[in-house]
């Protein structure tokens, strides 16, 4: 027995919008590095799966390259908010305030 | 007929974004709905029922250390995506393969040798990201390296 | 099991992306293993020598390209053509010319010039891979590699505030673009199904989709991808204050580098793969090169940082380059070519200035702070309102000839309004430039206090400073030799294909007419 693949598709679409939505909504900036990423592996599995309808590997060798694309992402953003909150460390928590803002 | 067609065309994808959009609002709505109604007060969020209100909150300690190093492992960690397909293959990619994992591997090595000799490895009191890099000589990079690779390989 | 064929690999075509990336590790690795800091003339020189290197490289490629045409290679992923020796040549240079400016300003600010050469390097080399990217996930890679490093390189003033600001506005605005863009990745290669650019427009100029909804979506997400990348409205906020964060020199790299690769990408994906399409993507990119060309033109009037005013500007810039990919003529990417070349010519060179302008600390960019500056630094002046009036458009500089080509290509391709409206916000931001070009020379030397009150607080602690001595003496910055150098380059290379435009239209014809 086998699932029809649009709806991977569907949960796929579904996972991309949620992390848009979440990104354009939320002020923290950590949610919003989580957002990107709930967004970037929305776009891996549509990657597998339209590989695995099409009965092509490319896609999955794609995920790959998305994978440590994001890993990378992600360090340089972690690093650029460490560099943020050390210049501040006196006020730790305003500091969380003032992202919001 | 083109006309039609456009309007044909778009319809797949604004059904796309109308669902996408509902789901997402319609799962705020959700949250709103079924969260706890009561939203804390200032007192309750407040650490000690009585005395004197803390005007700001103490600085907490943020080792920022930590933070680094798990930074640089997400990096070192995830280059293994590459690494494993190679394994599989690579007896049928002969020497080509051998020679790019190589290449990989070395470019790899000197990010890590950046930051090792930067500091960004070491533990213990900042010493020498705070006095800048005269301490640092070709010797003692490749010996803080060994020392990093040495306990890398133990743990 | 299949045996793995290995794809022929030409390692000529991908010369240059290597000479930058490995000169990038190797000085990387001389940083890290030398017992001191590596001095800032090692590190400019070595910037400058492999932009030359890659230069040179490029022009044997260019050779190489009249002779034997265009070609492709790692299983269709690369390809040798117009476009990417053209992305080649305008990168390289950028890369010269900003090593050049960034030695004094890295100097001056105590940055770790090492750090700042290496990031440039690889920001440059992602440029060139999109350029000769002919699969989009290779196009992802580029746009990465070129994106990661300039949100460092953003970041790189660790003692101004704005500067990490605009770094975490960027990297948030970027990594959304990305996760869109691979989105869009996704969608196309479901319908189409191949990420290679050959195979997918071969195959959508063969097929008749039948159920166009997929390759839509992907289409119209891979273009907001790149609307973001290039700053074209409404993709365009982060821009001004991203421009105004940065450091000065990496501005100007980045209104070059990121420009380039960003449009050149763009054209191709569009000519390539989506050039049968058109008729359902023309009328939203119509939209969006008007309206860039417009709110760029429109907001740099109501600036009064200048860096901010120049980052509208670079909006306007980017919609007229965008009218050579609504056409999808080959006038028209010759005009966006030329373009793109001569306008990363000016933004390096008037950043360079603005970096000298913005004192010890690179904060004064307010516009009153350049209040008599002809009388002050008549040499700085003079330049800086050249190279204004040549992003203007003012005739015998390239910056008319620019506006000129790609305006020429939109009427010859019917978009009468299109080109008219272009031609109006064209006039519009000239104002903009004017401005500045008046406080420099019609005011005097001691800044008073703007009437309005309005901009008072977005004043540099600097500009309140000026007040108090008349004469801003202590904080003056000299031109620097390479400095100097730069933007003399700069400024003799607007000048010259002003006046004798030739051979550097041909280049962009000839490259247009190349393209695989």
């Amino acid at each position: 027995m086998s699932v029809n693949p649009s709806w991977f598709l569907i949960l796929s679409a579904l996972l991309f919008s949620i992390g848009a939505f979440g990104l354009l909504i939320r002020r923290n900036v950590l949610v919003m590095f989580m957002c990107v990423e709930l967004m970037l592996n929305a776009a891996n599995l549509s990657f597998v799966t339209f590989s695995r309808m099409l009965g092509d590997i490319g896609g999955q060798a794609t995920v790959f390259f998305v994978l440590v694309v994001a890993a990378a992402e992600v360090v340089v953003g972690l690093g650029l908010v460490v560099a943020i909150f050390r210049r501040r460390h006196h006020a730790v928590v305003d500091d969380l305030s003032s992202m919001k803002g | 007929m083109v006309e039609q067609k456009a309007v044909d065309t778009y319809l797949p994808v604004l059904l796309l974004l109308i669902v996408g959009i509902l789901f997402a609002s319609l799962s705020f709505v959700a949250s709103g709905l079924l969260a706890p109604r009561k939203k804390p007060t200032a007192a309750k969020l407040a650490p000690y029922e009585c005395g004197i209100v803390p005007d700001r909150e103490p600085p907490t300690r943020f080792p920022v250390r930590f933070y680094l190093v798990a930074m640089i492992f997400i990096i070192f960690d995830i280059e293994i995506v590459f690494m494993y397909p190679f394994a599989v293959v690579f007896r049928q990619l002969h020497t080509f393969g051998l020679v790019e994992v190589l290449t990989f591997s070395v470019t790899i090595f000197v990010a890590l040798l950046f930051l090792v000799s930067n500091g960004a490895l070491s533990w213990g009191p900042a010493k020498i990201l705070t006095k800048g890099m005269p301490s640092r000589t070709s010797d003692s990079t490749i010996v803080r390296i060994s020392a990093a690779t040495s306990t890398e390989q133990a743990a | 099991m299949n045996p793995i064929t290995v794809p022929s690999i030409s390692y000529f075509t991908m010369a240059p992306m290597l000479v930058l990336f490995v000169g990038s590790v190797l000085l990387m690795a001389a940083a890290s293993l030398l017992r001191h800091r590596l001095p800032e003339v090692v590190s400019t020189a070595t910037s400058v020598l492999l932009g030359l290197g890659a230069l040179v490289v490029s022009i044997l490629q260019w050779d190489h390209l009249i002779r034997h045409g265009s070609s492709s290679t790692v299983a269709g992923a690369l390809v040798l053509d117009g476009f990417s020796v053209f992305v080649n040549i305008t990168v390289s240079c950028a890369v010269i010319l900003t090593a050049l400016v960034a030695h004094d300003y890295l100097a001056r600010l105590k940055f770790d010039s090492a750090e700042f050469h290496i990031l440039a390097l690889l920001s440059a080399s992602g440029a060139l891979i999109m350029g000769a990217a002919n699969d989009l996930v290779v196009v992802f890679l580029g746009l990465e590699i070129l994106s990661i490093a300039l949100y460092v390189l953003v970041a790189l003033n660790r003692k101004n505030e704005k500067s990490a600001e605009g770094a975490l506005k960027y990297f948030v605005l970027g990594g959304f673009s990305s996760a869109v863009f691979v989105y869009g990745i996704a969608l196309t290669y479901g319908a189409t199904g191949s990420t290679n650019l050959a195979k997918m427009g071969t195959y959508l100029s063969a097929n008749v989709v039948h159920r166009p909804g997929l390759l839509l979506a992907g289409i119209g997400l891979l273009a907001v991808g790149f609307c973001f990348k290039i700053a074209a409205v409404p993709f365009h906020m982060w821009t001004p204050d991203v421009y105004e964060g940065a450091p000065t020199p990496v501005t100007g790299f980045m209104a070059a580098v990121a420009k380039v690769g960003g449009f050149v990408a763009f054209l191709r994906v569009f000519e390539t793969a989506f050039s049968t399409q058109q008729s359902t993507w023309a009328p939203l990119l119509y939209t969006v090169a008007l309206l860039t060309t417009f709110i760029g033109a429109t907001s740099a009037i109501a600036q009064h940082n200048v860096k901010r005013m120049l980052a509208y500007s670079s909006i306007n810039h980017a919609g007229f380059i965008l009218l050579g990919v609504v056409v999808l003529t080959k006038a028209g990417f010759a005009g966006s070519l030329y373009y793109l070349f001569t306008y990363s010519v000016m933004a390096i060179g008037t950043f360079a200035l603005l970096g000298v302008l913005g004192g010890a600390r690179d904060e004064d960019h307010d516009l009153t702070s350049y209040r008599g500056l002809a009388k002050r630094r008549p040499g700085v002046a003079l330049s800086l309102a050249l190279l204004l009036l040549a992003q203007a458009g003012m005739p015998f500089t390239t910056g008319f000839l620019a506006k000129f080509g790609v305006i020429e290509a939109t009427v010859a391709h019917g978009e009468i309004p299109l080109a008219l409206l272009a031609m109006v916000s064209a006039t519009i931001s000239a104002v903009a430039y004017l401005r500045v070009g008046i406080v420099m020379y019609a005011t005097h030397d001691v800044p008073t206090p703007v009437s309005d009150g309005s901009s008072f607080k977005d004043r540099a602690e600097g500009s309140l400073l000026l007040e108090v001595e008349p004469v801003a003496t202590t904080h003056e910055v000299p031109v620097a030799p390479t400095t100097g150098l730069a933007i003399g380059i700069c400024l003799a290379v607007t000048f010259y294909f002003g006046i004798a435009p030739g051979a550097l239209l041909d280049f962009a014809r000839q490259a247009a007419q190349l393209l695989r």
